[in-house]
Order: structure tokens, then sequence, then C-alpha cells
């Protein structure tokens, strides 16, 4: 029969693929991804668009500990997410982002900002106010000031259900 | 359009237009080996499956088909938007293709995703003329994968079609062999009480219905790219890629639920049309839909790709791996499903046929009253406990997940991008799906084909159909040249899909943008139901250059003109 | 709202015009799909060899035999027992009918009967009923008009029991009761005679060949049984029969 037949589709796929070799044990140590950073160390400011479903650039290169303004616009249908993390990060958010969609707080393409509010008990509410996060509607945009860490196995990465593993995820490359 | 986006891509993407691609197929006799048995069919180009049909977007094809049989052939493009004359359909769209003739076919490809065709002559299809069309879509996709394949089932028979249709036509339950016994009995009074089982088996036996009438076809060999579940078609990966399967489901008459032990799947595209991903452990593929889901095996091992035909008569199994020759657990085949009383309940609409006088008036008598009773005990009545919207409450054959997983349903689907804005359908035309599994006929309306006049829609509206499947067998029906807009209660979002199964005592609405003149053919995929008589010919009066045609819409009024 | 709608509104007055997509340019099907669908089929219910209680041995056969559609079959109905000692025909009859459904799990038929075996022959009328009754019974009653002018009445009755799915026990029973006598062929008036069998089979090939064994009880009642004592015949007999269903 007609064999697996290789169809590259986005430009990116062989770095997103030395990426999945290491992701397997990060997570974990110490900052991950990084922490919130000073605008008035802001080095550049990077855009990105989020489409269904799906980032633009894809990856993106950071030097180690540079502070970069992220200016996210949601340019789909649909409400996406901009989150940097490790994979193992982002795997752990999915499954809040699974109880806001069931919670009816994700719908397509509206949020129920009503629905964010309310406390969910034990301490969370479902607000999705992390700072290494962005939680969009189309058409709004955000901006995120972010300190990377010196290194790691960094992704940003949109994780309301389904999205990342329909590969809604970008790279970030430490130079 | 995303202009930036496309910006972006120019240079990886051809322009969409000038593009033409020719293509040759030929209709051919073949041997068929599935492993259990090798059994003479019908294929193209020297095999079946046939030839996985790449097309681009925006493409201009031709298709030169060559009849090599001694009798007469069609090919119909499953889901493609074409004109009417293109589609395949001997009889309605064009004359069909002789024996030793060659008819090209030409139409642009208006889409993306994944399809298939089949002849619509016959029963070529079940004896195994088939193939998969994968569209590489203009733009990108909204989805990412380091590889993709074709996985196409089918439900490979020992008998030929026609011996099947003369076979249930003599005896309905010819191919049934998971039927209740006496043991089945014993253990259900063991189990539920003597008088309950006796009531419930006469409840059933009043109605003359069985409880095991899931699979009109059993005894087949499930296969997976041609491959029967010894052959292990095997898809080779790179741990950590994302893969692309093209699920297909070309059988004639079969159901599968399919699941990867080990791997979570992404739904990202239903019946060609891409889909919000849905993240499954296990989904259900009606004949004749397509599923595209993504999975990201990262181990270094092999994974069973199990489909179990939905009444578990039998299973279809490939292997994901990142090798040739390694092989995944292949798990056992669950309890065949047994229908409950609410799968019936579509029944109680029968009254309307003509025919009925006595018996139905005892049949309902009896609804009301074991039925009732059987309810209280809470027995033999509930399904398996899971629910899904587009099954009936209490339904025997609602599919649940073997891990206990997310099982896909209907309701989870939405439409990536909505193909039509949202608006009031000028009409509805209301379907009844019905039948006597004791006669083997099967019909819309109570009317088989033969006798039917043509559905009459008009260039320019929406059409609502409503689908009442009042009897107790899953119907995929499939509507050509346009597409079905499933109603799941999302609006906009619904999804657009080109077969929607109906189940047993449920109602399912769809509705139609009509807006390609012609005439199509519209019908149950089952391959022995479509040729008993359910299906029908549907007549697009108007057309774009036609003043008239947005005006005539509103000239229906409703049902069967 | 709705573009269409709004646009409808103002052109109600063309409502009943032509269309640019007129029938005249689509073809009619013509295909066997919009025939209706034909279908034959060949049972032999009974296709057996008999040997009875008093050394009788028979060749034994039942078959239905037909072609048609959905609302008109024809059907040749053909039983037999051939007498293997004596190369005779105890009893061989052949009806050819036409049946068309009349209810949603019933259908009627009509035509005629020949009964050519050993002794007499008999021509009849035939008008009967047959399909499947509630709990699974398949009954088939008919009426018989002879060219001697008497009539009698047959019902048929079978009944399977699924030991397994493809370990059968069916239970078959056979009445006739004749409304007047017919003393050349050995017929008294009122309830002639039964024959009942139970089969137990095995699936081997499909539904198409199921090797069975069983028993068979025959009796004579009445008039008919003083006849056949009278002939030097016995009135009841039971049978060990080793058989095949075939169907094809």
């Amino acid at each position: 029969m007609n064999a697996a037949k290789f169809l590259v589709v986005a430009t990116s796929m062989s770095m997103s693929a030395a990426a999945f070799g290491a992701g397997a044990h990060s997570g974990g140590h110490g900052g991950g991804s990084g922490e919130p950073g000073k605008a008035s160390e802001v080095s550049r400011t990077i855009n990105v668009e989020m489409h269904d479903n799906y980032y633009e650039p894809e990856s993106i290169e950071v030097n180690p500990g540079e502070t970069v303004r992220f200016v996210v616009v949601n340019k789909g249908n649909l409400v996406h997410e901009f989150n940097i993390g490790t994979p193992d990060m982002h795997e752990a958010h999915q499954e809040e982002m699974m109880m806001m969609v069931e919670h009816g707080v994700i719908q397509g393409g509206t949020l129920n900002h009503d629905m964010m509010e309310m406390d969910m008990g034990d301490g969370h509410s479902m607000k999705h106010d992390d700072p290494n996060s962005v939680l969009l509607e189309p058409g709004k945009s955000k901006e995120i000031v972010w300190k990377f860490s010196e290194q790691g196995n960094i992704e940003f990465a949109c994780n309301v259900p389904g999205h990342y593993q329909a590969g809604m995820y970008g790279d970030v490359n430490f130079n | 359009m995303k202009k930036s986006f496309l910006a972006g891509l120019a240079a990886l993407l051809m322009p969409a237009f000038g593009l033409a691609g020719e293509y040759n197929l030929t209709v051919d006799r073949v041997q068929i080996d599935t492993g259990d048995f090798v059994k003479e069919g019908i294929g193209y180009n020297g095999e079946s499956p046939g030839p996985v049909l790449r097309f681009k977007q925006g493409e201009e094809v031709t298709i030169n088909v060559t009849n090599n049989l001694d009798e007469m052939t069609s090919i119909h493009w499953h889901g493609l938007i074409l004109p009417y004359q293109q589609d395949g359909v001997p009889g309605i769209s064009f004359p069909g293709i002789q024996a030793g003739e060659t008819f090209t076919y030409r139409f642009p490809i208006q889409q993306a995703g994944t399809y298939w065709f089949h002849s619509h002559s016959g029963f070529q299809e079940p004896d195994g003329a088939y193939g998969a069309i994968a569209i590489e879509p203009e733009g990108r996709e909204p989805f990412r994968y380091d590889r993709e394949y074709v996985v196409q089932l089918t439900d490979k028979h020992p008998h030929s079609g026609d011996r099947i249709m003369r076979n249930l036509k003599m005896m309905p339950d010819y191919y049934n062999r998971q039927q209740q016994t006496v043991g089945e009995f014993f253990s259900d009074a063991s189990e539920h009480g003597f008088m309950n089982t006796l009531k419930d088996r006469m409840a059933w036996g009043d109605m003359r219905m069985m409880k095991a009438d899931v699979e009109d076809l059993q005894g087949f060999t499930a296969l997976i790219n041609g491959k029967g579940p010894d052959q292990n078609w095997t898809g080779i990966f790179e741990p950590g890629e994302r893969i692309r399967l093209r699920f297909i489901n070309s059988s004639a008459m079969t159901y599968f639920d399919i699941r990867i032990p080990g791997l979570n799947m992404t739904v990202v595209q239903a019946d060609g049309n891409n889909v919000q991903p849905v993240n499954v452990d296990e989904f259900r593929i009606g004949v004749a839909e397509t599923y595209d889901v993504i999975v990201r095996p990262r181990d270094e091992q092999a994974y069973t790709i199990f489909a179990e035909s939905m009444g578990r008569s039998g299973f279809a199994r490939a292997t994901l791996a990142p090798e040739e020759g390694m092989e995944g657990v292949v798990p056992e085949l669950r309890e065949p499903a047994r229908l409950t009383m609410a799968d019936m309940a579509g029944m109680h609409g029968m009254d309307h046929s003509a025919m009925e006088s006595k018996e139905q008036s005892d049949m309902a008598g009896m609804d009301h009253s074991s039925m009732a009773g059987m309810d209280h005990s809470g027995m033999l009545m509930s399904g398996n406990g899971a629910s899904d919207p587009f099954y009936a409450e209490g339904s025997g054959i609602v599919p649940m997940a073997a891990n206990g997983g997310k099982f896909l349903s209907y309701a989870d689907l939405r439409a990536q991008n909505p193909l039509y804005e949202d608006r009031e359908p000028t009409r509805e035309i209301e379907l009844k799906l019905t039948g006597n599994m004791e006669r083997y006929t099967w019909s819309i309306n109570g009317v088989k084909y033969e006798d039917a006049d043509p559905i009459r829609l008009q260039y320019g509206e929406r059409v609502r159909f409503k689908f009442v499947n009042e009897t107790m067998m899953t119907h995929p029906m499939h509507l050509h040249g346009m597409w079905s807009i499933l109603d799941v209660g999302a609006d906009q979002w619904n999804p657009i899909k080109h077969t929607i199964s109906v189940q047993p005592g449920t109602t399912v609405y769809m509705e139609t943008e009509v807006d390609e003149p012609g005439q199509w053919a519209f019908h149950c995929h089952l391959s022995y139901h479509a040729a008993a008589g359910m299906f029908r010919k549907v007549i697009v009066e108007g057309g774009p250059d036609s003043t008239q045609a947005k005006t005539d819409a509103v000239a229906g009024n409703g049902g069967e003109a | 709202m709705s573009r269409v709608r709004f646009m409808t509104l103002g052109l109600l007055s063309s409502l009943l015009l032509p269309t640019t997509v007129t029938a005249q340019e689509m073809m009619e099907d013509t295909t066997a799909r919009k025939q209706a669908l034909t279908t034959w089929g060949v049972q032999f219910e009974e296709f057996e060899y008999r040997y009875s209680d008093d050394d009788e041995e028979l060749g034994v056969w039942n078959a239905d035999i037909f072609y048609g559609t959905d609302e008109l079959r024809f059907r040749w109905l053909t039983k037999g027992e051939y007498e293997i000692e004596e190369q005779a025909y105890e009893s061989l009859e052949n009806q050819l009918v036409a049946q068309t459904p009349i209810s949603k799990f019933f259908d009627a038929k009509a035509g005629v009967r020949f009964d050519t075996p050993e002794g007499p022959d008999r021509t009849y009328a035939v008008l009967g009923l047959t399909g499947l009754a509630p709990q699974w019974f398949e009954v088939d009653a008919s009426l018989y008009v002879s060219d001697e002018g008497d009539t009698s009445a047959e019902f048929d009755a079978e009944y399977e029991l699924l030991l397994t799915n493809h370990l059968i026990l069916s239970a078959a029973l056979d009445a006739t009761v004749a409304f007047s006598e017919d003393r050349e062929i050995g017929l008294g008036k009122g309830l002639s005679s039964t024959e009942t069998g139970l089969r137990l089979s095995y699936d081997l090939i499909d539904r198409a060949f199921s090797p069975y064994v069983g028993v068979v009880h025959e009796r004579k009642y009445g008039d008919t049984a003083d006849l056949a004592e009278a002939e030097g015949g016995s009135t009841e007999d039971w049978f060990a029969v080793v058989g095949a269903r075939i169907a094809f």
C-alpha cells in the first residue's frame, strides 16, 4: 500500500521534535520557565498572533535570562491561551482548563467572565490570572512581560482542551 | 482570511489557482486476501482498497476511470462538493461507466480533508471497490503533525454482496450469531430472577424483535488498509512525533469503536471538516464517516489500533510501532451489546403505517403494560449506564470507553470554522427511517425508493431535515452534493458532515444549505439497507443563475413533494 | 435576519414560474435500484432419512423455493415421503402459490397443490396465511379444496430454541383437518392426522447446511385412523430421523 508519506506542514518541525526529546524530564527544577519581568528590563517586544489553532510564530529565540514583552493578539474565532511553561506545567494546567470548559467558563469563542470570578472552594477560582499566561477572546490583545530563566525546556502553549494536542504550541529556543 | 498568515507561508505554498492534476484509475477484478480467506472482489488499479488519491484544494482534477469489468461501474466521490454530473451515481448523476469504457471525471477541488471514493453500482463497494482521498488545504491545517496515515476500515465478507442481500431477504437473521440463547436465558434468570427474565423475553417475543439485532451482517473479517487482524497493517513512527490518522469507515454494514490503548486521541476533523479539537480515549465511527485524529506516541513501543465492531462480532487491528514487526497487546472483544426497550421507542410511530391494524394495537398495548412493568424491576431494561444525547435514554448501545475514559459523542463536535452563516431554516422536512427487520425491508417514511417520488428542494433555501428513527437499527444517512450540518445545539458552531448516524429510537436534526443545483442521492449508507429501499433522489430546482431560485425557496410546504 | 426570507416577501407572485434546472435536463433513474428488488431462495426445512419403530424406511423432504419481490413472491412448496423398500411415494405434494404481505408479519397466499403419490392423485386450490406469530412461532395455515370437491385444512407451526447460536432444537407440528371425507385417499372427516417432530441441528456451513438428528411422531385420528387400519396400515408411528437443513 501507500506507505507513510511524510508531510511537512510547518517550518519548525525539526526543532519541535528536539524539544519533545527533552520533554520528559523537564519541569520541577527551580523556577522552570522563569518569572514575571519588570517593564524597565524589557530588551525587546515579540508579537505573537494566535490563530485557530496555532501560533504565529511557532518558535522564538531568547537569550538566557532575557526579559521579553509579548504582545499577544487573538486573531482566531475561538478563545485561546498564551502560556509560558514547561511541558509538564502545561499538562497540569490542561486539567484546570478542562474544568473551565466543563463549567462553561470557556465556550468556543467567548469567555464567561462572571463564572471566572466565582469561588470554586478550596481557595481556587477560575480567574486564570497567572502571570505566565493570558487567556483571550477573539479579537482581544494583551501583554506579558516575562523574564526567562537561564535555560530549560520551555514552550508557549494554548491549554484550551485539545488545542495543545492538536499542535497549538511554540518552542522557546535559548541562544 | 488571514492575509498576514498566508503571506508568511507564501514561500511554502503553491498558488491555489492554476493547479491541475490528471489521475488514472482502472476498475479491476482483484483477489482480496484477508488472512482468513481469499476472495475475488473488485478493486482499483489492481488492488483493494484502491490507491489513496491525494489532491490539493483549488486543483482542477481530471480522473480517467477505465472499466475493466464485464459489468457497469461508477465512482462516487464521497463527501466531495462538485457538479452533480460528476457525482458518480448511475441513474441520477450520469448513465454509469459501461464495461470496457473510460469515463473522465472533471471537477474542481473546493475543499480539504479526508474523504473516500467508492463504486455506486450494485454491491461493488462491499465487494472491494473503494479507496481513500486526502486533500491538502490551500492554507495551513489548524493543527500540526509530523506524519500521517490513512486508516481505512472495511468489513470484508466471504460472501458476495449479491449473496448477502439474498440471504438477508431469505432469513433476516442469517448472519446473526449473537442471538439470545437458552444459556443466556438462565444466566439472566440467575441475575435478574426467573420471572423478570421470562417477562423480558415475552415482551420482545411479542414484538418479534431481537435484542441482539445490533448488526445485520456478521462473519466478516475487518480490514485496515486491506489487512486483516493477523496481517497487521503497521504504521511506523519515531517516539515523540505527532501522527495524523485519517480514519475512514468504508464498511458495507459495520460501525467500529476505535481505540489505541496507551494513547490519547485528539479528534481534529470529522467527515473532512475541521472540528475544534476534542481529546478522547475512544470513538465510534459510523459507516461512511471519517474522523481525523492526532496521536503522539512518546514511547519506543508498539501501540495497537483496535477497532471493535459495534456488535462485538469482530475487530480490525493495526499497529503503530517504531519499527516493522513489533506488536502491541491485542485486547479481547467486549461483550456484545443488547438493545433495550429504549431503542425500540421509535417503533410506536409505526402506527401510521397503513398495513398495521390489529397487530399494531397489540404491540402498543404490550409496550405500555409489560414494558412499564419491567421498568419498575429495573432489570433487563436498563442500558449499560452510559448516556449520550444522540442515543435513546437507556439505550443498550451507548458506547463506553474501554478504559473508562472519554468516548466521543456527536455532542462534542464543534465546527472549527463555520462554513455558512447561521440562519433560520426555510422549512423542515421530516424523514422517518422505517423498516421491517423480519422482511428485511428498509424505507423512508414507509416508502421504498422504487415507489418514492423525489424530494424537491429549491436552490438557495436552507432545509432542516428531521430524522426520526423508527427502527431498531442505526442508520448512517448520507446526502450527496451538499453538506449536512448536524444540529448539536451549537448554532453556528454545529459541525459540518456528510454522513449522519441516527441511532434507534432517536430524532436527529440536520440542516442543509441548498447550494448545489441538480439531482443527488440521499440514502442510508448501510449497503443492504440502501439496496432494500432506504434511498431517495433529491432534486434541487433552480440554480445560481436563476432569479427564480431564491424565490421558490418558500414554495415548498414540507414533506416530500 | 434571514436574507432569503426577506427576498421572498417581494416576489411571491412569481412562485409558480418554471425554474432554470428543469426535470427534462435531468435523467430519470432507470437503474435496477429503482426497480423492485427481486430475490430467490431455496430452503429444505427437512431433507432426511426416517426409520420407524416397525422397520419402515423413508426418504423425506420438505422444501420451499421462492422467487419474487417484497410485494409478490412465487413459491414452490414441495414435500414427499419415499418408501425406500417399496420404491414408492407414500406422499408427494407440490404447491405453487403466489404470496403477498397483508400485515407486518403475515402474508396471504393462493395457488394450486398437486398430490401425485402412489395411488390416486388430487389437485387442490389453496388459500393460506403464513407468517411469524408472537413469541417467534412460524405458522402457516392453508385451506384446500380438492378437484373432488372435498375441503380440508392444514396447520403448521415451528419453533426454534437456540441452545447455542449454532446448536438449535426445533419443534414442528403439522395437523390436518378434513371437512369432508375422501375415502379414496384414506382421509376421514375431522382431525385426521398430526406429525410432530423434534430435531436437533447444528449449523455446519453458515445456515446453508445444518445436519440434524431427531424424532418424528405421526398419528392418524378418527375415521382416518379407521381407514388406515382397514387398509392394514398403522395409525401411529415413531421415527428416528437423520438429515440436514439446506438453504441456498
